[in-house]
């Protein structure tokens, strides 16, 4: 797993005005985990990041029927989940 | 005496949205005439293959499919939030129909009420 500076964890739906907020104030470095109704953004993909690499917490992405979408996305379960969070620098949760 | 319940919440991530559809139900059950309108990232709802067992819940899916036993006069989905959410007729789920919600829409009915 290549360092990622900052991880944002995020759990607000695509309509929800801090899920914006929290992709603009991403750098190319930073790592984008999205859990809880934050995987909705799966299904909007033109708001995704350019950039940074994305992850999504499987039990939430099968829950919405999202599963296939998730083509540049990395899967991951809550044991990666905390590997992530254990490797960036930062991790702030939106 | 025609009743619009519209849930705009996506489902799961909160419980708001199930107490409404519980109220669009208990309304129908009653033989009051009574709609269901998603916008919004309500829309999620409507998604096909929904398996909720890894966050413990019920799929919003099943209950919805309850929706005609009830009575539930229709199941609107707002057509530009679908789009927004790459929802089309290959991934909704049967019976929902769509419209634009707009102000024409709200005047179809008596009372309209949301969830939370």
């Amino acid at each position: 797993m290549t360092d990622i500076q900052t991880l944002h964890i995020l759990n607000k739906s695509p309509d929800h005005p801090r899920a914006a907020r929290c992709v603009e104030m991403m750098s190319a470095e930073d790592g984008l985990l999205l859990t809880g109704n934050g995987v909705l953004l799966l299904a909007r993909g033109n708001l995704l990041p350019g950039a940074s690499k994305v992850f999504a917490l499987i039990p939430d992405v099968e829950a919405r029927g999202l599963g296939d979408l998730s083509g540049n996305v990395s899967s991951v379960d809550f044991a990666e989940m905390v590997t992530l969070s254990l490797q960036a620098q930062r991790v702030i949760s939106w | 005496m025609t009743t619009l319940i519209m849930i705009d919440q996506p489902p799961y991530g909160a419980w708001t949205g199930r107490e409404a559809l519980d109220m669009a139900f208990s309304l129908a059950a009653f033989d009051q005439s009574a709609s269901l309108l998603f916008t919004g990232p309500g829309v999620n709802w409507l998604r096909q293959t929904q398996h909720a067992g890894g966050i413990e819940q019920k799929s919003v899916e099943k209950n919805l499919a309850a929706a005609p036993i009830f009575g539930m006069d229709a199941i609107l989905a707002d057509r530009a939030a679908c789009i927004a959410y790459g929802l089309d007729e290959h991934s909704l789920i049967e019976g929902v129909t769509l419209v634009d919600a707009d102000a024409d829409l709200l005047t179809d009915y008596d009372h309209t009420a949301f969830a939370g």
